[in-house]
């Protein structure tokens, strides 16, 4: 038909190591979630050696107090985390785009009192907002950690799409979608959210990776999924005990939050590059 | 004949300024009226108004009516449906008049598809496509398919603006506001574009509401001229009339200071 190489859009897609370096933590996660649906060294609520053994052959990460394989319990830990991050990010981004979509549209009113209301919510420590949440329900399940990081997310994802969205509705072209009569829902599906989803993406990048330190912090006040979940929180709470005797039960958990947490954030800053071609220009 | 347009005794305030002071103006079907006066003289606002698109905060008062229709107190609902059968603009700066993220194609297609639908024509992939290029070579860009794939950002400005008018003609409406169309380009690409405009809007008989601050300009394409300035217009008439005898100081300036531009030019060469 025509010359391809007219067609094809010269944006720039160099991806940097930092999304590769990202994409490999975050990816090596993903896939011991995976395996871990499958198979794991042990059966994870089986005794099956000696009582806070040390690293071995037989048992990489050591054993806990009962016994049972660490490693084991962190690879199950890596499921809980992923499952917690998309699942609070899924909420947290549903209710948040909602909630600033409707402000930077509302009426001068409504917008003054949404934005000053997730003002107040930011205010709060996001730990704190999903600790009330999950004392408003019966009992601390995995769904309500979900629940609660994801509604505590949400206010910081709100305001963020309110002032992208309101800058993007300043723009002439949406003036001209408006007068050659597209309707808000037209504005908002073919025009907004288009034009402020790399912002957005690298932002719910950066909240899985606050998603997953709240819910092990959750889990570690007792408040997040009740035992015999093997979430990373539960496992430095249980390991506080004999830090001394067996240092290994506190660091374990804590290395894979954190390889998890630093490739997510690595991931979002390579994401950010792709996006906006003229930060990449720079470097 | 009814007019497309109709405003009378339009004023507008924002927090007890008065911004438009009784403004009133009137195109008939197929009438090309130039809006002319420096910049915040009120030219956009009353183009704005006229289209029920004042910016939140702004009260107007007086009489608008937009193809017989008042648009003063309408309904946003009713708004959306009149602007699009009704109305079409192009704006002044042609980058940020096209969506960024869109193939520009894509964004012809959208108000094409509209308009396919409101016709009761067939609006099918293949028709909406077919519709595209025609328009695209309307405006005389070359290698429509080609062209119709690319992003905003990979187009000159002339050709921007083409794709711009592209999309207003798509909505094959009864009256074209260009909001100083050619202010932000260069002298050759202006010179196309005005020719363009001219042969668009006299080929699909549309009325034009051409706004500019620059007179030589609209002289090329109107019939009849508005003169504003600070928010009230001082002078109004067919173009030959006003601009060789001026009765107003201000226009009487405009005239001058253009005329002295031309001395110039001629002078030099």
């Amino acid at each position: 038909m025509t010359t391809p190489e007219l067609t094809i859009p010269q944006r720039h897609r160099k991806v940097s190591a930092t999304l590769w370096v990202g994409l490999v933590l975050v990816g090596l996660h993903v896939a011991v979630a995976l395996l871990s649906l499958v198979w794991t060294p042990y059966d994870p609520l089986g005794m099956t050696g000696g009582r806070l053994e040390a690293p071995s052959w037989a048992h990489w990460a050591g054993t806990d107090r009962l016994g049972r394989d660490f490693f084991t319990q962190i690879m199950l830990g890596s499921q809980i985390a992923l499952v917690v991050g998309a699942g609070a990010v899924a909420i947290g981004g549903a209710i948040g785009v909602t909630l600033g979509l409707l402000a930077a549209f509302a009426s001068r009113w409504l917008d003054d009192a949404l934005a000053a209301t997730l003002d107040i919510l930011i205010a709060f420590p996001t730990l704190l907002i999903a600790m009330l949440v999950v004392a408003a329900s019966d009992e601390a399940s995995l769904f309500t950690a979900i629940l609660a990081i994801g509604i505590a997310l949400s206010a910081i994802v709100a305001r963020l799409t309110r002032i992208l969205a309101k800058r993007v509705l300043l723009l002439d072209y949406i003036t001209a979608a408006r007068t050659s009569g597209t309707s808000w829902m037209g504005i908002v599906l073919i025009h907004v959210l288009p034009n402020i989803w790399p912002t957005l993406a690298v932002n719910f990048a950066l909240q899985f990776g606050l998603a997953a330190i709240a819910e092990a912090s959750l889990s570690y006040l007792g408040l997040g999924a009740p035992p015999p979940n093997a979430s990373w929180g539960h496992l430095l709470q249980e390991a506080q005990g004999t830090v001394y005797t067996a240092p290994i039960g506190a660091f374990a958990p804590g290395l894979a939050l954190v390889i998890l947490v630093v490739g997510i954030n690595l991931l979002a800053d390579g994401l950010r590059d792709v996006a906006d071609p003229t930060r990449s220009a720079q470097r | 004949m009814r007019p497309v347009l109709d405003i009378a005794d339009l004023s507008i305030a924002a927090n007890g300024k008065t911004l438009l002071d009784k403004v009133s103006l009137s195109i008939a079907p197929g009438e090309r009226v130039g809006l002319i006066g420096e910049s915040g003289s009120g030219k956009s606002l009353t183009a704005l108004a006229a289209i029920g698109l004042l910016a939140p905060g702004l009260t107007a008062t007086g009489a608008i009516s937009l193809d017989g229709r008042d648009v003063i107190g309408a309904s946003e609902r009713s708004m959306v449906s009149l602007r699009g059968n009704v109305t079409a603009t192009v704006f002044q700066e042609p980058l940020t008049a096209l969506d960024p993220l869109q193939p520009v194609g894509r964004q012809i297609a959208e108000p094409l598809r509209r308009r396919l639908r409101r016709d009761g024509e067939a609006a099918g992939r293949t028709d909406v496509v077919a519709g595209v290029q025609d328009l695209l070579a309307q405006v005389a860009l070359p290698d429509p398919l080609a062209l119709s794939r690319r992003y905003p950002h990979e187009l000159s400005g002339g050709q921007r603006q083409r794709v711009a008018i592209a999309m207003a003609l798509a909505c094959r409406p009864q009256l074209l506001i260009a909001d100083e169309p050619t202010t932000a380009l260069d002298v050759t690409t202006q010179a196309e574009i005005l020719r363009l405009l001219a042969k668009l809007v006299a080929d699909n008989g549309m009325a034009l509401l051409f706004i500019s601050h620059d007179l030589p300009v609209v002289a090329r394409v109107v019939d009849r001229v508005v003169v504003m300035q600070h928010g009230v217009v001082v002078e109004a008439g067919p173009v030959g009339e006003v601009f060789s005898r001026p009765q107003h100081d201000y226009t009487r300036s405009l005239v001058a200071a253009a005329r002295s531009f031309d001395g110039a030019l001629e002078g030099a060469a």
